[in-house]
Order: C-alpha cells, then structure tokens, then sequence
C-alpha cells in the first residue's frame, strides 16, 4: 500500500451516469494483487470533502489503472469534472482480492456500478482462457456498457426489458446455473442483490465470494469504521472482532455464508 | 561568520519537548483512535519519526464496539461512534506491546472504563508486565459509550478521585483526556492537575448529530456522536487557551489538526504538544510534513526552542 500522485489520462462517460477513469500509477500498480482490490482516491486537498472515496480497480496492467464509477453524490461528480492531465492522490491497492480455481465454470455477477471488480476479474479470468460467465444486470439499457452474447458467455439483464433478459441479475442466474451448474459465484452489487446471490448459492450449497461495500474512513484498518456484520470468526491480523469485520483489511471480499446483511 | 554556517544554526530548532520526565522528540503525537495500536501502517509511514503514538482506547474486556453505519463525513470533518471497539487489556499486553520494541517512538497508552476499579485493574495488568510504553493517557471524555466516561469527564470530584486513584499506581506518565462538552474545560484540568497527573490533553471530540433526510434517519447509528476534523479547531484552540491560564502542567493540544501551522496555533495558544487525529485518515504520513513545517517557521522567526512559544498569545492576555 502506497500513497501516490496520479496523473489522469483518460475520464469518460462511457454509459449513462456512468464513467470510467484511467490513471498512472506505477506504484500503486506495483503492488497490485488481482481484482477485487481497491483504491481510496482524496477529492481535493482542501477539506470540502474530509473523506478519501473507495473505489474497485477495473484494470490494472502497464502502470495504468482505471475504475468504473457511478455519480452518487458530491463526491463521484468532482471525479467526473477532471480532466486528463488532472492530478489526484490515491491510496492503495488495498483490501483483499478474488481467490478463484483455473477451470472451474465460475459464473461473474455484477449490479449496477459493482461491475468495476467483476469485469477486471472476467478480464483476468479471460486470459487464463478460463470457461467462465458473466452476468450484467442495469436499470436500463443505456447503462450497460456491453452487448447481450449468451453464446460468448455474456448475459445482460434489464429492469425494464429494453436489453437482455428482462428483470435482475437473478433471473440470469437461474438460467445460467441450470445450464452449467457453475463450480463458485463471484459477485459485487448493491447490497439487496448481494443478498438475494447469498440466499441462492447457500440454497443450491455452491460456494460463492461476494464483494461488499461499507462506509469507508482510513482504508488501512486504524480507524474502525467500514464494519460489516460476520457470521464465522476467523482470526485475522487487524480485525480480531467476533460479530464485526473491518471490510478495508478483510475484505472487500467475503465467502458468502461469513457476512450478514443487516 | 560564512552564511551558509549561520542558516545551518538557524534551521536547527530544537524540537523536543519534555512532559513529566519523558523527553519527546517533537510535539507531534498521533491522536487515540486515529492510528490503531500504531502497528498497523508501518510498511507505509515511517513512525519513529513521530514525536509519539496514542493507541486506541483500551478497556478491561474486549469490546466489539457499536453497529455500522459508525462514521459519516461532515463540512470540514467527520462524526464517528465506534463506541471503543478494542482488543482489551490481556490481548493488548499479548499480541500488542511485544510489537512495540523497535518502534523508535514514544507509545501512550489511552485507557477507558466505566468504574476507577476497571481503570486501576487495567493499569495494573500493563505495570505488572515489562514494556516500553512511556505512559498513559486517560479517556474520561468518550462520548459514545453510554455508561462510559462521560460521568468522569463532566465531573470536578470524579476526575480528581480518578487520577488520584492512578496516580498511586503508576509513575509513568498520567495523562488525563478532556471533554469539550462540559461547562468549563479549565476547572476539570485544574482536578487533573489537583491529583497529580503530568499533562492533561484537549480536546476529545464535541457531540454532533447529522441527519439523512430521505431516509429520516441518523446517519451514524447511535444517533449522537462525535465530531472532528478541522470543524472543531478553534474550539480545540479556546480550550487550550482557557486550560492554560488555570494550570501549570504542560497541555497537549488536539483538535482538527492538518498541518504545521495549525501545530503552532496550538502551541501558541498554551500547548507544550500536540496530537493528531482525523487527518491521518487522508494521509497516514501527515505529521511527518508537519515537522518539516515547523522547523521552517522556527528559521523564519528565528526560534531555537519550540518550547519557547508554548502559550506566548495566551500569557499576553492573561
Ligand atoms: C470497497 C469499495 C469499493 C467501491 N467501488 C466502487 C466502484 O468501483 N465504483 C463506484 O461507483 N462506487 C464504488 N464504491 C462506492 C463509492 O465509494 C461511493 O459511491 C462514493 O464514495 C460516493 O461518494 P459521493 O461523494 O459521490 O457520495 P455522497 O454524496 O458522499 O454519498 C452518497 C452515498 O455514497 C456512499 N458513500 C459516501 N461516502 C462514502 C465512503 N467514504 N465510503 C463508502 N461509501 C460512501 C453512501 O452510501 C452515501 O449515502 C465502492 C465502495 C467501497 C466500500
Ligand atoms: C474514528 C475516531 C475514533 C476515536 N477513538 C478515540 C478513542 O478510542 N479514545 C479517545 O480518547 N479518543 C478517540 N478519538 C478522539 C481523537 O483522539 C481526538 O481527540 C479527536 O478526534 C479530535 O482530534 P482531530 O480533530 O484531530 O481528529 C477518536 C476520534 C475518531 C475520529
């Protein structure tokens, strides 16, 4: 973990509402461990917003690192007004990443903007030729990114219909895993997704890593405030908790059935 | 004499500081709750160069602390109610302090109970093994713990009976932790200072509230919490200022503190040192610039000491 000054090089609406930005940044590339990392990026070096902001790395090779974000608020909008050239600290890479198999039939599921980790993994997964699928569910059409190819293994989902198939991820879900009965999920959402992905695989008793989000403060596990409720006590190295987990330090990524959804 | 041997004099500010019998190496120490145990990012800052380190409040038994949401940003700061999540004093002395032999930094333990008895205990626990730690620094003024200190903190007789209480125990430094959230600030510090404690610290963070309209909910889940960052420092420096015209044991400054200068508004206004808080979220490695800050500011104006300083604005209005 590392401290840097990154130079944008690219900050683009690349969906409705939703943006990718690209950045050098060799350090923090340097230490970079697989997807489901992240990074926490400071707004402005006054105190208009105290808080650094999390985001999941998209994609990281050559030095370069992006992240795929969704304007929410005051925050992710002062993302989208810089300008390549622009410069901004960033802490990281932090947090755990994806433990996957070589070969197994791995279903990727991503909600909304949770698709930064899920695509960098479908990308890390792709070069190892690995058999895998990837889900996609958005409100609408114009926020998908993708296109719908059940026969390259990319399947889209719409709320309203107007891409994919209609309704959530979970519809995709159910199609997909009849058809391959899949080995492990990996999944990253809003938090109602992650929880319906947590009933199904612990109903169909196949293992699945979710990526979660929690209010975020330091990002390094001194300040005690992105918790998340755990169900199984594993002693980790800074989050000793029982019934809490640290999400900057052991997670973002959870087995499914160690995290409870309050 | 050659120029370039006078700026070198110049620029040799001496930064250290002495509180009770233990020697700082500069005034700037990471304040409790806001850097861990002090372990943690060690492979990303170089810790020794602080002046010291205040761990998270520590408790007789392990606490897992309060629900999430704990932590919202706010204009120019931050409300948190972690409600004193900790490892407890046994695993503190186990897995902790054993960790602190090549730190290079003075470490201050923060302590928290509910009864003199739990503060004493845990004193007693650390005194009774072998450790570096320099002293302790007692949390009377965590407003997030519902039977917590908060009865100490607000209270003349109950802050005195306590630090004498520990006084008797220990030699190591006693610091005792003030509240802002009391009618005056200076008569608690004078109880401090009454039972013998060597310093006292101000400020704890100031009771705040935020509110999510959409949800018509608390956005921190205790309702109340406490806020920091630079929102609260010119109630940081007031108290500093008003402690310094009561008492004469050193003050250690907190409160929204982001870089050097905001350090020697502190000591300005009466602080002998200082401590470090919610900036360290941004920046782990903020109090190291700081440093470098000051010794700039001791060439300009020709400082030899930074004790020197300490309350110069508020002795002028005495
Ligand atoms: C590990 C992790 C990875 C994430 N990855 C991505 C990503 O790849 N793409 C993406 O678009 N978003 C991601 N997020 C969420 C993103 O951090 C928030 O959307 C962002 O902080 C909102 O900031 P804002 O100022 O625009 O919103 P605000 O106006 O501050 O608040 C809007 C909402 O955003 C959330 N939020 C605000 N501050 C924080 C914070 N410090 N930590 C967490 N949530 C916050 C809150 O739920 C709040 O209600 C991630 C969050 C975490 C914890
Ligand atoms: C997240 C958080 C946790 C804290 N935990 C403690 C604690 O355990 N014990 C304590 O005495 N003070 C605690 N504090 C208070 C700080 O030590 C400090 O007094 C306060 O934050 C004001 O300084 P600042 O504005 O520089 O942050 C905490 C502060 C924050 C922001």
């Amino acid at each position: 973990m590392k401290t840097e000054d990154v130079i944008i090089i690219n900050n683009n609406e690349i969906a409705s509402e939703i943006w990718e930005m690209e950045f050098l940044a060799p350090k923090i590339s340097s230490n970079y461990k697989g997807a489901g990392q992240f990074i926490q990026i400071q707004l402005d070096p006054g105190w208009g917003n105290p808080l650094r902001r999390p985001m999941s790395i998209a994609s990281c090779r050559d030095s370069k690192i992006s992240i795929i974000y969704k304007i929410f608020g005051q925050g992710t909008k002062i993302l989208s007004q810089k300008i390549s050239g622009d410069v901004l600290n960033v802490l990281g890479p932090l947090g755990n990443s994806f433990q996957y198999k070589k070969n197994n039939l791995n279903i990727l599921v991503g909600g909304g903007v949770g698709l930064a980790p899920i695509i960098n993994l479908w990308k890390e997964l792709d070069e190892l030729r690995d058999n895998s699928y990837l889900i996609i569910g958005a409100k609408t059409k114009n926020e998908h990114i993708h296109s719908h190819n059940p026969d390259e293994h990319i399947y889209l989902t719409t709320d309203d219909g107007s891409m994919g198939l209609p309704g959530t991820v979970m519809e995709a879900l159910k199609v997909v895993y009849e058809n391959v009965k899949s080995s492990e999920v990996f999944a990253c959402g809003p938090e109602p997704m992650l929880k319906q992905i947590q009933s199904f695989v612990i109903k169909n008793n196949i293992p699945a890593q979710l990526s979660v989000e929690s209010y975020m403060g330091c990002g390094v596990g001194i300040c005690q405030g992105c918790i998340i409720s755990r169900r199984n006590y594993k002693n980790k190295n800074h989050s000793y908790h029982k019934k809490y987990s640290l999400v900057c330090v052991d997670g973002p990524i959870y087995s499914a059935g160690d995290v409870i959804f309050d | 004499m050659d120029l370039f041997i006078q700026q070198e004099m110049l620029s040799l500010i001496d930064m250290s500081i002495k509180i009770g019998k233990v020697l700082f190496k500069n005034p700037i120490i990471t304040a409790s709750g806001t850097f861990g145990y002090g372990t943690e990012v060690s492979s990303l800052v170089n810790v020794s160069k602080f002046g010291g380190i205040v761990t998270k409040s520590i408790t007789l038994n392990p606490r897992e602390g309060n629900p999430p949401p704990r932590i919202v940003e706010t204009p120019s700061g931050m409300l948190n109610s972690i409600g004193l999540a900790n490892i407890g004093v046994d695993q503190y002395i186990s897995k902790k302090i054993p960790l602190y032999s090549t730190i290079g930094t003075n470490i201050i333990m923060n302590i928290a109970g509910t009864t003199v008895n739990e503060y004493i205990e845990i004193i007693k626990k650390v005194e009774s093994v072998s450790s570096n730690i320099v002293g302790y620094e007692i949390n009377i003024s965590c407003p997030n713990v519902k039977r917590g200190g908060m009865e100490f903190g607000i209270d003349c007789d109950l802050t005195e009976k306590l630090t004498e209480s520990l006084r008797k125990i220990t030699e190591r430094l006693l610091i005792v932790k003030l509240s802002p959230n009391v009618t005056n600030i200076a008569s608690i510090a004078q109880s401090a200072e009454k039972a013998g404690a060597d310093a006292v610290s101000a400020i704890n963070t100031v009771v705040g509230m935020s509110i999510d309209i959409h949800k018509q909910k608390s956005k921190v889940y205790t309702k109340l919490s406490g806020l920091s960052g630079p929102a609260i420092r010119p109630i940081g420096i007031a108290s500093v200022h008003k402690i310094f015209q009561a008492i004469d044991i050193p003050i250690i400054g907190i409160g929204g503190i982001t870089c050097g200068n905001d350090v020697l508004e502190y000591i300005l206004a009466g602080a002998s040192a200082v401590q470090v808080g919610t900036s360290n979220y941004r920046d782990p490695g903020i109090a190291l610039s700081m440093i470098e800050e000051i010794k700039l500011y001791g060439e300009k104006y020709i400082i030899s000491s930074i004790s020197d300083i300490v309350g110069v604005v508020s002795s002028n209005t005495k």
